[in-house]
């Protein structure tokens, strides 16, 4: 050995070679102890993209302990203390190296001797090649303990699903309505209240997307589509009809015939058609002034809408009395109010086209809640047909219902929507409902959906009349009570419902039957 | 950068150790360890206390190492009745052509090997003058101070029984000897030997190996022996580890009362040095002040009244110290 730095040099060579061993087998530990951690966090509360956080943990844990075995390497002198203990020099290479910049009367000596012993020496065995017993077996204990978490099922994986599922859900449901606002806003000729509607419908966009789960952004439709109501007019349905009733007693006259068609087809058509009419009047025959004021007469009658019943009157006896000049006056009202209705029904087509967006929003949310709440069993397939035909407005809902036949029972939902003009457009059909279990799953839910099968004898292209303003079409519940029945009976049939209680349904459903029909 | 040259050659020392302790086994049987720790107090310049049983060899000892060295012995038995002036000297009366006049009579302390047997029967009065001696290295006498001759080596013996009328030496004065060392009782072939070798006509008689000026050059040498930052940290920890209010070793705390002084690491530091020069080595080993640590350190940890009933001596604290004070920490 020539010099001190020489032995320096190759005592730090077998400590880096040492200690890289060490520390490698200390990151193993590391990222083994993260990955572990991790998995185990995992199990016990539900956490995203396990595997990236795992991942991103192995190489900081490896940087980390790099970092420290960086931090951590010997001095020359703590090299020479180690060397001195582990190979017996009885610390010449210390005091030699501690003193090498020294030149008393026994450095010399001193440092000879150093030197002489260390060339003895195998400088490499005070730096043996090894991992410790104990980290070894700790390490690949946390290694298998870490790959067996992996293999074995989480049981926090359902939820994470019910969680992603819950998020497409609402993502779908915002679309929908997203859907809505887009096309309302791409509207030829927008109501007077777009700007309130569009309003509406984004903040309820919002309120879905942040909404934490499926049920509480549920809890947002209702108070929307209360709000979108609050835009329509509750006279709108007299007003249309009347305007109607003024249509059919015009038919029957040879004045007001086209007058009747273009009311027919549209209120500002026969707005238009009403002032052309007014204008006319000079160049009607008696007899046909006679026959006009006859049918404005009868239909001021059937006016619901007391407002267009005192016009209507008014031109009817202007005419009889010969007064043109106010008879033209009074139509030209009846002609503003029929603008009016005009501007009224676009008011609610659009209000209705806004709600059929959040009806299609509820669906997506309330199945999932559905879900959620365990009440869909998985096994038996089950179908529906649901149907639904819009009419007048435009725009239509349906909703359908399956029981599977397989072993088990099972329910499904179908949902669909459909949007028409004019004569209005056939419903959507619903998506094939799926759904059956092992008999168990009719577990407490908070939302009940009562089937709607199709009603015997409805055809799914019945028309539905859901215009705008206009009451939502009664079955008589002679027609459905059975299905419900039915359904309501399957459902029970759930082995959570306790035999007590399912009789309890049937008797419900069985005095139901015996009532008279309204 | 020249390195400075030692005055005498290091190994010169190393040989005059080993002919010194070859020359001694001669007439010593066995008792290595004891003729290993006067070489090393003798070497350092420090004195020594011998605690044993009579007729151990003790007082043969100091007189072969006298025969050994080509110096000056003095030997004085310590009793009740001896006094200060009996070991340091006296102003006598002298009479020369009719005028009188005091003259200096020099005690037996002016020798370079002075053996004070059984110094705890003698009074405290005359253990101070004695220790004063060892530790000034000067005597005063009247108004005028002399100095010993050099190098100075007391060597006092003391029997551990027997106790009744004898003045045990208080623990300042136990802190001046460098070294306290036992002489145990030799082994059955030891004592075989020893008596094929008194009981003859011939006793073997002992060339001188060395004088003084070798052994003051020795002393010297010994002092440039370097010892590494760490060596001395952990002979600093062996140090602390005696005081039971600084250490964290339960017996320490329990029978120890007061533990080693300043002087005791200076002792274990020196004697280390001079013990890695008689194992051929230019700087201070963990090992050398382990091997005199006991030594240098058992006169100076005074035990509770604790440890004498629960027969703990100071020795076995001082092997609790040594084993449980780590090498490797001090390593770094």
């Amino acid at each position: 050995m020539s010099s001190l730095e020489a032995v320096v040099r190759e005592l730090r060579w077998s400590s880096v070679r040492t200690s890289a061993i060490r520390y490698l087998l200390h990151a193993l530990l590391a990222a083994s102890a993260w990955v572990l951690a991790v998995l185990l966090a995992s199990r016990l509360m539900p956490i995203e993209q396990v595997v990236r956080i795992a991942a991103y943990g192995i190489p900081i844990a490896f940087a980390a302990v790099a970092v420290a075995w960086i931090a951590t390497r010997p001095r020359p002198a703590q090299l020479m203390r180690a060397a001195d203990l582990r190979l017996g020099l009885k610390e010449r290479l210390s005091t030699a190296w501690e003193r090498r910049g020294l030149a008393g009367p026994m450095d010399g000596p001193l440092r000879r001797d150093a030197l002489e012993k260390a060339a003895r020496a195998k400088l490499s065995a005070a730096f043996p090649v090894g991992a410790r017993r104990h980290e070894v077996l700790l390490t690949a204990a946390v290694a298998v303990t870490a790959i067996g978490l992996i293999l074995l099922p989480n049981p926090m994986d359902q939820v994470l699903s019910q969680r992603r599922a819950d998020r497409a859900a609402q993502s779908r449901a915002a679309t929908a309505v997203g859907a809505a606002q887009k096309k309302l806003a791409a509207a030829s000729s927008p109501a007077p209240v777009d700007p309130q509607v569009q309003k509406i419908l984004q903040d309820t966009t919002a309120k879905i997307s942040t909404a934490p789960d499926p049920r509480t952004a549920l809890q947002a439709i209702t108070p929307a589509e209360q709000q979108l109501l609050q835009l329509t007019d509750p006279q709108t349905p007299a007003r249309a009809s009347s305007a109607q009733n003024l249509a059919n007693n015009l038919a029957g006259t040879n004045a007001g015939k086209s007058a009747s068609q273009a009311i027919s087809a549209s209120p500002s058509q026969g707005a238009q058609a009403i002032r052309q009419l007014a204008s006319q009047l000079q160049s009607l025959s008696p007899q046909d002034r006679a026959e006009l004021a006859k049918a404005l007469a009868a239909a001021a009658q059937q006016a619901k809408d007391p407002q267009m019943a005192a016009s209507l009157q008014q031109a009817s006896s202007a005419l009889q009395s010969g007064d043109l000049g106010a008879a033209a006056l009074a139509l030209n009202d009846v002609a503003g109010q029929l603008d009016s209705l005009q501007q009224q029904e676009n008011t609610n087509q659009e209000v209705a086209s806004a709600i059929n967006g959040l009806e299609a929003a509820r669906q997506q949310l309330a199945g999932q809640a559905d879900r959620d709440s365990g009440t869909s069993p998985s096994g038996a397939s089950a179908s529906g047909s649901p149907s639904a035909a819009a009419t007048g407005t435009g725009s239509g809902n349906g909703n359908g219902n399956g029981n599977g036949t397989q072993p088990g029972n099972g329910n499904g939902n179908g949902n669909g929507t459909g949007n028409g003009n004019g004569s209005g457009g056939t419903g959507g059909q619903g998506t094939q409902g799926s759904g059956a279990g092992q008999g168990n799953a009719a577990a407490s839910t908070e939302r009940v959906y009562v089937p709607g099968q199709p009603v015997p004898g409805q055809s799914e292209t019945d028309p539905a009349p859901l215009g705008p303003g206009q009451d939502v079409p009664l079955t008589p519940y002679t027609q459905v009570v059975q299905a419900y029945q039915q359904a309501a009976l399957d459902a029970s049939d759930q082995s959570l419902i306790p035999g007590s209680e399912r009789d309890l349904i049937r008797a419900y459903f069985s005095s139901l039957g015996e009532q008279p029909a309204p | 950068m020249i390195a400075e040259e030692p005055r005498i050659d290091p190994t010169r020392v190393t040989e005059l150790a080993q002919s010194l302790e070859a020359e001694l086994a001669r007439l010593i049987v066995g008792q290595k360890e004891l003729v290993r720790d006067t070489v090393i107090a003798l070497i350092a310049g420090g004195h020594m206390l011998l605690e044993g049983v009579p007729g151990l060899g003790k007082t043969v000892l100091v007189r072969a190492l006298g025969q050994s060295l080509r110096l000056s012995f003095a030997r004085i038995q310590f009793t009740p009745d001896l006094m200060p002036a009996d070991i340091v000297g006296t102003n006598v009366i002298h009479e020369e052509k009719g005028r009188r006049e005091f003259h200096y009579q020099a005690g037996p302390l002016f020798a370079n090997l002075v053996l004070a047997d059984e110094i705890n029967r003698a009074t405290p009065k005359t253990q101070s003058a004695l220790l004063e001696a060892m530790q000034e290295r000067t005597v005063t006498v009247g108004t005028q101070t002399r100095p010993l001759p050099v190098p100075f080596f007391v060597l006092a013996t003391q029997n551990p029984i027997e106790l009744e009328g004898t003045y045990p030496l208080p623990e300042a004065q136990l802190d001046r000897f460098f070294f306290k060392a036992l002489v145990p009782f030799p082994s059955e072939a030891e004592l075989l030997e020893i008596a094929r070798r008194t009981t003859g006509n011939s006793l073997p008689k002992l060339a001188p190996v060395a004088d003084a000026e070798a052994i003051l050059a020795a002393q010297e040498v010994a002092r440039e022996v370097p010892i590494a930052e760490h060596v001395l940290a952990y002979a600093g920890r062996l140090i602390i580890s005696t005081h039971p209010a600084r250490t964290e070793i339960d017996r320490v705390r329990k029978y120890v009362r007061y533990g080693a002084s300043p002087r005791g690491l200076q002792t274990l530091v020196l004697a280390g040095k001079v013990r890695a020069l008689l194992e051929g080595r230019y700087n201070v080993a963990f090992d050398d002040l382990d091997a005199v640590a006991h030594a240098a350190l058992r006169h100076r940890i005074f035990m509770q009244f604790e440890a004498e009933a629960d027969e703990v001596t100071s020795d076995q604290i001082i092997d609790e110290i040594l084993e449980k004070t780590d090498k490797a920490k001090a390593a770094g």
